[in-house]
């Protein structure tokens, strides 16, 4: 199953921005943004990224054991999207930035917390993608959770549709 | 755009399901399962609707397949891409003066039922 | 293969050739300006290809259709196959998907493209094309000429941008309803269009450039618009004075609620 994403020039650049913002006391920052689920030819399936959802500096809890933690509030907000963008298959996805160059791999962290977050998700958005994506300084990644599916799937590329072109392609398998 | 509620329900008559839906600033009427006036092959289909003036004319009414019907007509619009599905219309001009939406999906099926 | 073969486009980045081989590229209509447009990209070296024409060979296209010859006249060679065949005439290992029909027909492969090329005939093919564009994310550059007047004729055409979130085609004055009007009430009676070969290679060239600024950025413009008018008779091509003049930062006609498939809203 071959997934692939999409978002404008300045939807990333508007993330980038955000996630690259010092925290008082978090290690690193936090988002998510929405994405509508659309198809290509046979099974692909194209994600269009469409809106970035910033979590305010007082939804994190100072937790030294990682490098963000966000509270309850900033998951009902997530939800929120997800309840809203029903009518357009439009489901969330949590995104955070690697401060390193080359191909994002999630932490054995973000393998541990953030999935955790993706039946409440779905439970929410059915008919809805939702997932992870993970930023580093010149290159993207994202693992999908498909509607019905309790794995997630590896997207096979990002494209940022800005000047210029940026098409982040998966070179390392999960 | 939006409609008198009495617009609404009574286009609803003529069609198994009715939707709104927007494409490049301009709202369409999309008319599920439209019934076509008898004579005409096949019976029914979907259909899109244009209240607003479009591509020259006041309104527009598109469907789904290319109809036969007692008339020949002029199927000036073949394949046309609107809200990622293929349409067809034949060249007719409803002039009325402030119809009702009723009014105007019967202007157009008119088309198909008289001669000019 | 040499690594000398792209040097003399090393001015466009040190990434460029990977980010030129990355990108996904449409090119919809594979007459006089698209054979051009599909060369040009070959000799750059991209690399993804999704290309449309339903059209054969005939011997009125031969005066302007780049690759086409005689024998391909009296056999009716498919444009697509021409174009394809210039493709991996230079790029043996390209990803070509190539649609004998009207992209209408095949709309899912155009979504995955990162730019589009519109090559067509119409206002009404170019709006459409442009909505697809603007749905699924994808920057849109249109060509066109045509022939006008007498005593002399004139010979005009256009290069236009149109990128997701900046000006659309209505924006810049381009696309108008009073032209679509015209265009359809003239629908049937359109007959054989004038057309040469050098205004296309113009045309062409022009909106390649563009592309590969697009995915490079070479010229640091951060261009994501623009109308460009080709005067055949002046052998110019400037900005657009509709364009000039026009106030519009940014444009009301699409919006993030018009990306991805249409929302249907039941009444």
């Amino acid at each position: 199953m071959s997934i692939q994403f999409k978002l404008s020039g300045a939807l990333y650049r508007e993330i980038m921005r955000d996630l690259e913002r010092p925290h008082r006391f978090a290690a690193e920052r936090v988002g998510f943004v929405s994405g509508r689920l659309s198809s290509l030819t046979g099974s692909a399936k194209l994600i269009l990224l469409t809106r970035y959802h910033s979590i305010p500096d007082e939804y994190y809890i100072d937790d030294p054991h990682v490098g963000a933690r966000i509270n309850s509030e900033a998951i009902t907000r997530a939800m929120h999207a997800v309840y809203h963008g029903r009518s357009t298959r439009e489901g969330i996805f949590h995104v955070h930035l690697h401060q390193h160059r080359g191909e994002p791999r999630p932490s054995p962290t973000d393998w541990r917390e953030i999935p955790k977050m993706m039946p409440g998700f779905q439970a929410v958005g059915p008919q809805a993608a939702h997932g992870m994506i993970l930023l580093s300084a010149d290159h993207a990644a994202a693992w999908v959770w498909l509607p019905g599916q309790g794995e997630p799937t590896t997207s096979g590329s990002i494209s940022v549709i800005g000047v210029p072109i940026r098409v982040f392609e998966r070179e390392v398998l999960r | 755009m939006e409609y008198p509620k009495e617009q609404i329900e009574d286009l609803k008559r003529y069609c198994k399901k009715l939707s709104a839906v927007t494409e490049g600033g301009v709202t369409f009427l999309y008319l599920e399962g439209l019934r076509l006036p008898a004579g005409c092959q096949p019976a029914e289909c979907d259909a899109l609707l244009c209240p607003e003036p479009k591509d020259g004319y006041p309104s527009r009414l598109y469907f789904s397949s290319q109809i036969q019907g007692p008339y020949t007509r002029n199927w000036n619009v073949s394949n046309a891409r609107i809200v990622e599905r293929n349409w067809f219309a034949f060249s007719w001009r409803v002039e009325m003066a402030n119809p009702t939406l009723s009014q105007l999906l019967i202007g157009h099926l008119n088309g198909f039922v008289k001669e000019k | 293969m040499s690594s000398d073969r792209y040097s003399r486009q090393s001015f466009l980045g040190l990434d460029s050739q990977d980010l030129i081989s990355k990108c996904t590229i449409a090119v919809v209509g594979l007459g006089g300006g698209g054979s051009h447009v599909v060369q040009q990209l070959a000799h750059i070296r991209f690399q993804r290809y999704v290309i449309y024409d339903y059209d054969v060979v005939e011997e009125s296209n031969l005066n302007r259709l780049v690759g086409a010859t005689l024998s391909d006249s009296f056999a009716e060679t498919p444009k697509l196959h021409l174009a394809k065949m210039t493709i991996f005439g230079l790029q043996r290992e390209a990803r070509v998907r190539g649609f004998s029909s009207k992209w209408q027909e095949n709309p899912e492969p155009l979504r995955e493209c990162q730019i589009v090329i519109g090559c067509v005939d119409s206002y009404k093919a170019r709006q459409e094309l442009e909505i697809a564009c603007r749905r699924y994310l994808m920057h849109y550059i249109d060509i066109g000429m045509d022939v006008h007047g007498k005593d002399p004729p004139v010979i005009g055409g256009q290069v236009i941008l149109s990128s997701p979130g900046s000006l659309c085609m209505k924006c810049m004055g381009f696309l108008t309803d009073e032209t679509l009007a015209r265009e359809a009430a003239r629908y049937g009676n359109a007959g054989a269009r004038p057309q040469v070969i050098w205004p296309n290679g113009v045309l062409a060239s022009t909106a390649v450039g563009l592309a590969v600024d697009l995915v490079t950025n070479w010229t640091r413009s951060d261009r994501i618009y623009a109308w460009l008018v080709y005067t055949g008779n002046e052998n110019t091509v400037r900005e657009s004075h509709t364009l000039r003049n026009r106030q519009a930062t940014s444009c009301p006609h699409f919006s993030n609620a018009d990306l991805g498939d249409p929302v249907f809203r039941e009444l």
